[in-house]
C-alpha cells in the first residue's frame, strides 16, 4: 500500500500530470452539468405542456360545442406527444437536439406531421454538445496521452531507467504507474458521472455498463500509447504519433466513414413520401367520394356500415381520405425507415474497429438518444394516432354528436 | 582482508554476441564478499556488457553466470533483491526530496524503512544534514551517488555494482566516494567497479581486471602496504591493449 | 543568401528529411484532396436532387385539373433550398437544417428532412470538407512541423551559436516563420484546388471566395506565429508540444462545443408548441372569419361593401368569400412573421454570444466567417425561410384574388351536385402561378458579413506578432 501512495505522490508532483488531472476533473463536471442542464429544460418544456394545451383545447372545445361536430373537434384538435429523457440522457444527448423531443398531431394523415421537427438554432447544434459522451470519446484519450506518451521514454530521458530497471520487480513497477494513472483517470471521468446518473436514477446495470465501455475505451488508449513507447522513440516522438492516431480514429477516419456509408446507403429522401402522400392525399378532392369510402372501409371493415355520405361535406370522408393517403405511401415509409437503420447498423459495425465510434454508439444506445429511441418515439407516435383515429372515427362513423365533456374523452399519449 | 569466503560475482566463460560482434569472448572473474574489483577496459571492450549481464538485461550465449549464487536470468528478481546498481549518472527524482527519493527507491525494492534508518544512512554516506529535506534539482552527482549509497546500505545488499562512479567527479569527491566504498567493502559487500580511471581504482580496488576484446587479459590483486605498483600497472594496461 | 533565406532552407531541408513529417503532409494533402472531391460531389448530388425534387413538385402544381382555388390553398407546394456553389466549401449548417418545406395557406411549416436526422450517428463526428480540414487538421500538422522550430535549438544548445554565427534574433525567428508558412502555404493548396472547381461553377462569386480564401490564409498565419511563440518561450521541445496540442484542442475542439451551451442558457428558444398555442391564441381574440358577429370583421365587411357601394355581399362584384380568405391570410401571416421574427431574433442573439465567445478561439472566428461568406449560416437559412414565406404569402393572396375574381359568389356558396363543377377554375391558372426561385445574395453581402470575424482573426494575428516580436528580443537571454 505504501509503494502505491508514493506512486501517487510522484505522479501529482509532476505539473503536467496535476495540470491533466485537475483540468479533466474540472471538464468532466462541466459536462455533466451541461448535459444536465439540457436535460432539464427539455423535462420542464415537457412538463408545462399540460397548462397551455388544456386552455387550448378548453377554446377550442368551447366553439366546437356549437356544433358538436365531431370533425372540426378532429381537424381543430393538436393532441401533445412527447419522448422524455431516460435518466442517462445528460451523459450523451444524441440526437435529442435536433430531433423534437415534443410533437403535436391530430388526426389527419400522420406521414405530412411526423417528420416535422422543432425549432432549434442550427449553428448551436452543428458543433455538437458538450456532455460527458464527447468528453469520453473526444477529449479523454488527449489525457492519456498526456500521461503516458513519457511513461517510459520519460524515464528514460531523465536517466533514471537503468537503476529502475536494476531494482526488483522492475515490471511491476511499470505496471503500477499504469495502474495508477489509469485508476486516476478514470475516477476523475467518471465519478462525476457516477454521482450525476445515480442522482438522475439510472439503473446500476446500465451504469456500470458504461463505466465499464469508459474503462475499456481508456485501457485501449492506454494499450496504444503503451505500443508506441515499445518503439522506443523520444517522448516527443510519441506524443506527435499518438497525436496523429487521436486525429485519424476520432475525426478523419469518422468522417471519411461518414461519406461512404452515405453514399453506399441512399436513402430515398424523407421529401419523396411527404410529395406522395400529398397527391394522395389531395387527388381525393378529383375523385368521386365514394371510391374514397370504399377503398377506406376494404380496409377497415369495422366502420363499413356507417350511414352513406349525403351531398354535404362531412369530416368522416375528409379524415378517410387522409388515411388512405397515409397507407398508399405505407411502403416507401417502411423503405425510408429501413434506409435509416441500414445506415445506422453499418455506422455500429464501424464501431467495432472504431472504438471512439463503438463507444459513442453505446453511450447513445444506453443513454437512448440515437436514432433507434427516435424511431421508437415515432413508433409511440404512430400507436397513440391510431388511438386518436379510433376515438373520433367513433363519433364520425357513427354521427354521434361530439359535445365540450367529449374532449376530456380524447386519448392522451402515455410517455413509457 | 577477510577470509575468501563464498563467490558473490562469479562469470565463468561468458560469451555475447549481438549479430556477428562478439562482445563477450569467455569472460571469467570473481568477486568475493568484502572484495572490491576494478574492472578496466577501454570503450568496447565489454565493461557495460558485464554489467549487463549481471543485471539479468542480457543473457549470455556461453558460460556461466552468478550473482549471490543466482542466476541474474532466469531468477531476475531474485538476484536483483541482492544487488545495487549505481549508473555513470545516478539520475533519481528532481522533484522529490533526497529522503522521499530514499524512501520511494527502498519501497520500490520492497524493503521499506522508517525515517530514522534512512537519516542514519545519509549520515554514513556522509550526506549532509541541511540536504536531506532538499528537492534534488540542484545536487551535485556526488551527493546524488551518497543517497543512492545510503539506499544500498539500507537494503543491506551483498552486491554492489558501480558503473564510472569516479567519472566527472572532482578530486575530492572522488576521495570522499572512496572512501565511502572502502565503509561498504567492510560490511562485507562485494563490489564490482567498472571503470577507465586506473587512479581510482589504485586507490580503493583489491583487485584489479583488464578487460579487453570480451575477456579479462590481466588481472591485478593489491599486496603490502603499497598495494599496487601504479607504474608497473601502466605500462601493463598499455601492453595489454596493445597486445588485443 | 541572407541569414533569413538559408535558416528557412535549412527548416524545411529538416522537414522534408523528418520521414513522420513527410508523412503527415502527404497524408493532408491526399486528405484535402479527398474532401475537396467528396464535398464537391456531394454538393452536386444534393444539388441536382433538391433540382430534381423541385421541378417535379413544380410540374405537380402546374399539372393539377380544374379546381376550386382555395383547394389549391390547401394543395400547397414544396420548396426546396438550393445549396450556394460555396457549400461545396464550406456546407455550415446545411445538413442541420431541413432543406425542404411544404408552403400551404393558413400555415407556416418547418422545413424538414435535414440530412442531420437522416444520417447515421457519424455525422456528429463532424463533416470532411476542405473547410473542416483547414480549420481543425492543418493546424494539427503545422504544429508537428513546428513545435520544435526554436525550442529545439535552444534544448540542444544549437541557439546560442547560431547567434553567435551572425543570425539576429530577428532573423532567426523570420527564417523559421518563413519556413513553416511555406508549409502552410502548402498545406492550404490542395483545398484552393477545390476552389478552382467550385469558381467554374456557375454563380460562383469572386468577393466571398477572395473574403474566404483570405481569412484561411490569416488563420493559418496565425497557427504559424502561434507555434513560434509557444516554441520560443517554452524550455523543451516537449513542453512545446503539450501546449500547443492543449492549445489546440481548447480553441479548435473544446470552445467551440461549450459556446453553443453557453448560448443556449444564456438565451432561451421557444419550442413549436409554445409558438403554436401562442399563435392559435392570438389568432381567436383577433377574431375569426368564421364568426359573423367577429367585431373585425363586421369592420372589414361594412369597409368593403361602401368601397363597392352596395348593400349587400351578395350584389359585389366580387367574391366576397375570396376577399375574406385575403383578409385572414393577412392577419394570420403577420402573426406568423411575428412570433417567426421573434425566434430568429433570439436565435441571432444565440448566435451573437457564440461569436462573442468565439473571440477567444481564431478557430469559431474563422468558422464563422467561412460559413457567412458561403452563405450557410444562420443567416443564410433565415434567408431562404423569409423568401420561401414571401412567396408563400404571396402565392397564397394570388389563389385568393382568383377565388375573388373567377369564382361567382353565388356558386361558391352553392350546395347543389352541379355546384362542385362550377365552382372550379380552369387548370391553366396554376402554369401562371409563379415558381419559387431562390434569390442568393450578392457578392459584397455575403463578403460583408464575414467581415467582422474575419476582422477578429487579423486582430488575433496582430497580437499573435506581438507576442512574436517580444518573444524574440528575449531569445537566448537565459
Amino acid at each position: 500500500m505504501r509503494i502505491w501512495m508514493h506512486e501517487l505522490r510522484l505522479l501529482l508532483r509532476a505539473r503536467l500530470a496535476l495540470v491533466a488531472l485537475a483540468l479533466l476533473g474540472t471538464l468532466s463536471i462541466a459536462a455533466v452539468v451541461a448535459g444536465s442542464a439540457e436535460v432539464d429544460r427539455q423535462r420542464d418544456a415537457i412538463a408545462v405542456i399540460a397548462e397551455p394545451q388544456e386552455s387550448d383545447i378548453a377554446a377550442i372545445a368551447a366553439w366546437v360545442d356549437k356544433s358538436k361536430d365531431a370533425g372540426s373537434a378532429a381537424y381543430y384538435s393538436f393532441h401533445p406527444t412527447w419522448d422524455a429523457p431516460s435518466p442517462l440522457a445528460f451523459a450523451a444527448i444524441g440526437m435529442r437536439d435536433v430531433a423534437p423531443f415534443i410533437l403535436r398531431v391530430r388526426a389527419l394523415g400522420l406521414e405530412a406531421q411526423i417528420y416535422d421537427g422543432d425549432i432549434f438554432n442550427p449553428e448551436l447544434a452543428l458543433p455538437g454538445r458538450f456532455d460527458f459522451a464527447f468528453l469520453l470519446v473526444f477529449l479523454a484519450p488527449l489525457f492519456v496521452i498526456a500521461l503516458f506518451h513519457d511513461l517510459v521514454s520519460g524515464e528514460r530521458e531523465a536517466g533514471r531507467e537503468p537503476m529502475l530497471c536494476a531494482l526488483p520487480g522492475a515490471r511491476r513497477l511499470w505496471l503500477r504507474r499504469v495502474a495508477l494513472r489509469f485508476a486516476m483517470l478514470f475516477l476523475v471521468l467518471a465519478l462525476p458521472f457516477t454521482i450525476a446518473a445515480i442522482h438522475s436514477g439510472a439503473g446500476a446495470g446500465a451504469i456500470l455498463l458504461i463505466l465499464a465501455a469508459a474503462a475499456a475505451y481508456l485501457l485501449f488508449w492506454i494499450a496504444l500509447a503503451l505500443l508506441v513507447g515499445r518503439l522506443g522513440w523520444s517522448s516527443v516522438a510519441n506524443a506527435a504519433t499518438l497525436a496523429s492516431c487521436w486525429l485519424v480514429l476520432t475525426l478523419v477516419l469518422p468522417t471519411l466513414a461518414h461519406v461512404t456509408i452515405n453514399r453506399a446507403i441512399p436513402v430515398g429522401q424523407g421529401t419523396e413520401i411527404a410529395l406522395a402522400q400529398r397527391e394522395k392525399v389531395n387527388s381525393a378532392w378529383e375523385i368521386p367520394r365514394e371510391e374514397t369510402m370504399r377503398r377506406f372501409y376494404a380496409t377497415h371493415p369495422e366502420w363499413a356500415d356507417s350511414p352513406p355520405l349525403g351531398p354535404e361535406f362531412h369530416y368522416k370522408w375528409y379524415l378517410a381520405f387522409h388515411q388512405v393517403g397515409d397507407e398508399s405511401v405505407a411502403g416507401q415509409v417502411r423503405a425510408y425507415r429501413a434506409g435509416l437503420e441500414r445506415r445506422d447498423a453499418a455506422a455500429r459495425t464501424l464501431g467495432w474497429v472504431l472504438p471512439p465510434v463503438g463507444l459513442q454508439a453505446l453511450l447513445t444506445r444506453l443513454a437512448e438518444t440515437d436514432l433507434e429511441a427516435q424511431l421508437a418515439y415515432q413508433d409511440r407516435i404512430r400507436d397513440f394516432h391510431r388511438h386518436l383515429r379510433e376515438f373520433y372515427y367513433g363519433y364520425l362513423f357513427t354521427d354521434r354528436p361530439f359535445g365540450q365533456e367529449d374532449f376530456a374523452r380524447a386519448p392522451r399519449f402515455a410517455s413509457p | 582482508m577477510p577470509e575468501p569466503a563464498s563467490a558473490s560475482i562469479e562469470l565463468s566463460g561468458v560469451s555475447l554476441s549481438y549479430g556477428a560482434h562478439r562482445v563477450l569472448d569467455g569472460l571469467a572473474l570473481r568477486v568475493d564478499r568484502g572484495m572490491i574489483y576494478a574492472l578496466l577496459g577501454g570503450n568496447g571492450a565489454g565493461k557495460s556488457t558485464t554489467l549487463s549481464v549481471l543485471l539479468g538485461f542480457a543473457k549470455p550465449d556461453a558460460g556461466a553466470v552468478r550473482v549471490a549464487g543466482l542466476d541474474p536470468v532466469a531468477k531476475a528478481d531474485a538476484a536483483r533483491q541482492r544487488i545495487a546498481y549505481l549508473p555513470e549518472n545516478v539520475a533519481l527524482y528532481e522533484h522529490l526530496t533526497a529522503i522521499e527519493n530514499a524512501d520511494y527507491l527502498l519501497a520500490l525494492s520492497g524493503e521499506p524503512k522508517p525515517r530514522e534508518a534512512i537519516v542514519g544512512a545519509f549520515g554514513a554516506a556522509g550526506l549532509q544534514e541541511r540536504a536531506w529535506d532538499q528537492q534534488l534539482g540542484g545536487f551535485s552527482k556526488g551527493m546524488r551517488q551518497k543517497v543512492a549509497i545510503a539506499v544500498a546500505l539500507l537494503r543491506e545488499v551483498p552486491v554492489l555494482l558501480l558503473d564510472e562512479p569516479t567519472s566527472g567527479l572532482d578530486p575530492r569527491a572522488t576521495a570522499d566516494f572512496n572512501g565511502l566504498l572502502a565503509a561498504v567493502r567492510e560490511r562485507g559487500t562485494a563490489v564490482l567497479m567498472v571503470t577507465h580511471d586506473l587512479m581510482s581504482a589504485v586507490d580503493v580496488a583489491d583487485r584489479i581486471g583488464f578487460i579487453d576484446a570480451g575477456r579479462i587479459v590481466d588481472e591485478v590483486a593489491a599486496e603490502g602496504a603499497e598495494r599496487f605498483d601504479l607504474r608497473a600497472l601502466h605500462d601493463r594496461f598499455a601492453n595489454d591493449v596493445a597486445a588485443a | 543568401m541572407s541569414p533569413t533565406l538559408l535558416i528557412a532552407r535549412d527548416e524545411l531541408r529538416l522537414m522534408r528529411r523528418n520521414r513522420v513529417a513527410v508523412i503527415a503532409f502527404v497524408l493532408l494533402v491526399l486528405l484535402t484532396l479527398t474532401a475537396a472531391v467528396t464535398a464537391w460531389s456531394h454538393q452536386q448530388g444534393i444539388a441536382d436532387l433538391r433540382q430534381r425534387h423541385q421541378t417535379a413538385a413544380d410540374s405537380a402544381f402546374d399539372a393539377q385539373p380544374n379546381r376550386h382555388p382555395h383547394r389549391v390553398v390547401h394543395y400547397g407546394t414544396f420548396i426546396f433550398r438550393p445549396l450556394g456553389p460555396l457549400a461545396a466549401f464550406d456546407p455550415g449548417v446545411d445538413a442541420f437544417t431541413g432543406n425542404s418545406m411544404f408552403l400551404e395557406g393558413h400555415r407556416q411549416n418547418t422545413a424538414n428532412f435535414g440530412d442531420v436526422r437522416q444520417s447515421s450517428l457519424l455525422i456528429r463526428f463532424g463533416q470532411l470538407t476542405p473547410a473542416f480540414v483547414l480549420q481543425a487538421v492543418a493546424p494539427l500538422l503545422l504544429i508537428f512541423l513546428g513545435y520544435g522550430a526554436i525550442a529545439r535549438e535552444r534544448e540542444r544548445g544549437t541557439l546560442r551559436p547560431l547567434m553567435l554565427q551572425g543570425a539576429s534574433r530577428g532573423q532567426i525567428v523570420a527564417g523559421k516563420l518563413g519556413g513553416l508558412g511555406l508549409v502552410a502555404l502548402l498545406a492550404g493548396l490542395p483545398a484552393m484546388l477545390g476552389f478552382v472547381l467550385i469558381a467554374g461553377q456557375p454563380g460562383a462569386q469572386v468577393e466571398p471566395m477572395a473574403v474566404i480564401a483570405l481569412g484561411y490564409g490569416v488563420y493559418l498565419a496565425l497557427w504559424a506565429v502561434l507555434i513560434l511563440l509557444v516554441s520560443a518561450l517554452v524550455k523543451r521541445s516537449r513542453d512545446a508540444l503539450l501546449a500547443l496540442l492543449a492549445l489546440w484542442a481548447v480553441l479548435v475542439v473544446l470552445l467551440p462545443r461549450i459556446a453553443p451551451d453557453m448560448a443556449g442558457a444564456a438565451v432561451p428558444l421557444d419550442n413549436r408548441l409554445q409558438t403554436d398555442i401562442a399563435v392559435a391564441r392570438d389568432l381567436r381574440t383577433m377574431g375569426g372569419s368564421h364568426n359573423p358577429d367577429d367585431p373585425h370583421f363586421a369592420r372589414f365587411k361594412q369597409a368593403v361593401l361602401e368601397r363597392y357601394g352596395v348593400g349587400r355581399i351578395e350584389d359585389l362584384p366580387v367574391n366576397y368569400k375570396g376577399l375574406l380568405g385575403m383578409e385572414g391570410e393577412r392577419l394570420t401571416s403577420e402573426l406568423f412573421n411575428r412570433y417567426a421574427a421573434e425566434s430568429y431574433d433570439a436565435q441571432e442573439r444565440q448566435n451573437g454570444t457564440v461569436r462573442a465567445i468565439g473571440v477567444l478561439s481564431p478557430a469559431m472566428a474563422l468558422r464563422a466567417m467561412s460559413m457567412a461568406a458561403a452563405g450557410t449560416d444562420f443567416a443564410g437559412h433565415r434567408r431562404f425561410l423569409e423568401q420561401a414565406e414571401a412567396y408563400r404569402y404571396d402565392l397564397i393572396q394570388r389563389l385568393n384574388r382568383l377565388q375573388a375574381n373567377a369564382v361567382i359568389y353565388a356558386d361558391d356558396t352553392a350546395q347543389d351536385p352541379d355546384a362542385d363543377r362550377r365552382k372550379r377554375v380552369a387548370a391553366d391558372y396554376w402554369q401562371a402561378m409563379p415558381d419559387f426561385t431562390f434569390r442568393q445574395p450578392d457578392g459584397l453581402t455575403l463578403a460583408a458579413a464575414a467581415l467582422p470575424s474575419l476582422g477578429v482573426l487579423i486582430l488575433w494575428l496582430i497580437a499573435a506578432g506581438g507576442g512574436l516580436l517580444f518573444a524574440t528580443r528575449r531569445l537566448g537571454a537565459r
